[in-house]
């Protein structure tokens, strides 16, 4: 990873601008476009002073906001869980898709609905143990406990056992309920139905693991140096290494529980972090949990926009943004041999 | 590709003792036709094997006409000519790439095939056009992997993952094109998609049949170019073959088997990175004793993994595509981790 980047405060200002513009311009466009086309920027304005309709008012606040609320969400625990990941692994293909952890914490998931019963935990807590899990496989697939990560180990490992786990959420929803359209929607990501408590549920994770990864930022940047002068410089890289990998579980985790996998926001955004803001993690943390909401809600507008009136899950069109990029990646990266 | 790499040593354990051919590939075709007939008795109603016989022989006493003849039969059949199918084509791909990790699902045929047959669904195509477009999406796709891979020697993990990663665009597309049509088209696509042999009949075995017998028994015959191949391209062209031509002639014969095979039965993950390993344990790297060893086993992983399906929890029916997938991650990881480097 480049740590070497400029420190230029007039680019500085220009990115953070260029940051502020996207979330500016997401979260309109995503409070505007929807169903109904009679619900819009105006609506807000109406029910600032009171004068909105009942309809459209309950509308713009039942409907469009929390759902707003939870896409730039998502995209913060997606960004920081990606960004963590590519820190400790030091490998830029690294996330909590391509690492597996996204289908492990759907797998989690799947169990705990399949067997309340047996598992006696919330289903946020199932999620992220199945995210934890998946990595913790990844993980010692690419050798990680015999003290040296094989990077294409990691991700050719990683992505067999999202593929793995993955085919186990179909096998137990086929045997479930023969659901196969509304599981497809699912498992590619979707938001359409959010409300309020979905929001508050994944503030409360957003907040911990930001402030987490905020905590852990100077860590990160020693790990990004290599193991060796980490520790040289009194940070122990194991410790760091765990930390990350449960906050970054954690993220990915609730996520997961909230929308279903949504793949390659958190491949994406911490490389166009990194490329606006350089390596400095305790830049990188906040600027990529804002660029993350930034793309998350430029995708959910995209979402009701591209096939109106139907929907595409905003799972799919991140998907759609992100497998060129990972393709780009897969090819021209020079940090996998 | 790896143009003139040395031909590396035997795999250690793999037996190459020309005795065991023989024995091992008996014992296969039995393992295969007792495949075949579980495969026709397990199901929603479960059948003896008495009245099997009785139906397929007409012999009098108890007979399942209608469950067996045009509900099962043509099922198996499929399942083993598209098995053997893509068994083979994995087999041809990991010669040709030497790449222990290849398979048509890892260079990203699978996923291009189904996109393509999915856009072809949507513009309403008729069904006689579908191995047609199928093979052109995978050739598409295994197109872009090879560009991918040239910008250098593509070491065999690299191409890999190039190939997953245009399975993942492809995958995208699908999703996409499955999400946002309507309902009516996909309802039956979408468990075929997964790689199912549910409501497959007889119509679509004279789909998939005429083209992928013949094409399997050329594929046999080229076995020992296969040979010819793994000793390096400067022996082979030594001893007379035309390397720069014959290896994209069989690259596009394991392209077109895997796409036919795909447009009936849908992207069945892993049979052909399976097949051929499991293969090669058993009678060794010899190619004209090692296909006949990889279609046969993708036989039988593909009759058992349709019947399985069946059989867990009647009458739902599990996808075969889920169970091979169940079982092909874990076995993809035992060889990344295996292999050294990834070179068979």
């Amino acid at each position: 990873m480049r740590a070497a980047a400029n420190r230029n405060p007039r680019r500085a200002a220009l990115s953070t601008a260029l940051i502020g513009a996207a979330l500016g311009s997401g979260t309109m466009i995503s409070l505007a476009t929807g169903g109904r086309s009679d619900v819009g920027l105006v609506t807000l304005w109406e029910l600032a002073t009171g004068a909105a309709d009942a309809l459209p008012g309950a509308t713009m606040l039942d409907i469009r906001m929390p759902r707003t609320a939870v896409a730039a969400l998502l995209g913060v625990n997606l960004a920081l869980s990606g960004l963590i990941l590519q820190a400790i692994t030091r490998n830029p293909l690294a996330s909590p898709a391509i690492l597996g952890i996204n289908q492990g914490a759907a797998l989690g998931l799947v169990a705990a609905l399949a067997f309340p019963a047996a598992s006696g935990l919330t289903l946020d807590a199932m999620a992220v143990a199945g995210a934890l899990g998946a990595g913790t496989i990844t993980f010692a697939i690419a050798g990680g406990f015999g003290g040296r990560i094989d990077p294409m180990r990691l991700v050719l490992g990683g992505v067999a056992v999202g593929a793995f786990a993955y085919a186990a959420v179909r096998f137990a929803y086929t045997l479930e309920d023969d659901l196969a359209r509304s599981v497809v929607r699912w498992t590619v990501g979707d938001i359409g139905d959010m409300r309020w408590s979905n929001a508050r549920a994944l503030a409360v994770w957003s907040g911990i693991g930001g402030l987490l990864a905020a905590f852990l930022s100077h860590r990160l940047n020693m790990m990004a140096l290599g193991e060796a002068s980490s520790r040289g410089l009194g940070a122990d890289p194991r410790w760091t290494l765990l930390a990350g990998a449960v906050v970054a579980a954690a993220l990915a985790g609730v996520s997961v529980a909230v929308a279903g996998p949504i793949a390659f926001v958190g491949l994406v955004v911490p490389h166009v972090a990194r490329a606006l803001f350089g390596g400095d993690h305790r830049i990188l943390v906040p600027a990529a949990a804002a660029l993350g909401a930034a793309l998350m809600l430029l995708a959910d507008g995209a979402s009701k926009m591209l096939a109106a009136p139907a929907e595409v899950p905003v799972g799919l069109v991140a998907a759609m943004i992100g497998a060129p990029y990972f393709l780009y990646l897969a090819i021209f990266s020079d940090a996998l041999e | 590709m790896s143009a003139d790499v040395a031909p590396t040593a035997h795999r250690a354990g793999a037996p190459t003792d020309r005795r065991w051919t023989v024995p091992a590939l008996a014992g296969l075709t039995t393992a295969v036709g007792l495949a075949s007939i579980w495969s026709l008795s397990a199901g929603a109603v479960t059948i003896p094997w008495s009245v099997i016989a009785n139906t397929l022989f007409g012999l009098d006493g108890p007979r399942q006409d209608y469950i067996v003849l045009n509900s099962r039969l043509p099922r198996t059949v499929l399942a083993l000519v598209c098995g053997g199918a893509l068994a083979l084509s994995g087999a041809i791909i990991q010669a040709l790439l030497r790449n222990a990790l290849a398979s048509p699902k890892v260079i990203g045929i699978n996923a291009g095939a189904a996109l393509a047959v999915c856009l072809a669904v949507i513009a309403g195509l008729s069904p006689g056009w579908l191995p047609a477009i199928a093979v052109a999406g995978g050739m598409t796709a295994a197109g872009l992997v090879w560009f991918g891979s040239l910008r250098r020697r593509a070491s065999p993990a690299r191409l890999a993952l190039i190939g997953i990663s245009v399975g993942f665009l492809c995958d995208a597309g699908v999703d996409f094109l499955l999400v946002s049509s309507p309902p009516y088209l996909f309802s039956a696509p979408l468990v075929w998609m997964t790689g199912s042999l549910w409501a497959r009949g007889w119509e679509d075995v004279a789909t998939a049949a005429p083209i992928l017998v013949p094409l399997t028994a050329l594929a046999l015959a080229l076995s020992y170019r296969l040979d010819l191949i793994r000793l390096g391209d400067a022996h082979a062209r030594g001893l007379g073959m035309d390397v720069r031509l014959e290896r994209p002639l069989l690259l596009l014969l394991a392209t077109v088997i895997a796409s036919v095979s795909v447009a009936v039965v849908g992207a069945l993950g892993f049979v052909g990175l399976m097949a051929p390993h499991l293969a090669r344990q058993m009678v060794g790297g010899d190619h004209r004793a090692l296909m006949p060893a990889a279609m046969l086993t993708g036989m039988a992983l593909v009759v058992l993994a349709d019947a399985a399906g069946r059989a867990l929890a009647p009458p739902i029916e599990v996808s075969a595509g889920i169970l091979t997938a169940l079982f092909g991650a874990p076995f993809f990881v035992f060889i990344l981790l295996t292999e050294r480097r990834g070179r068979p």
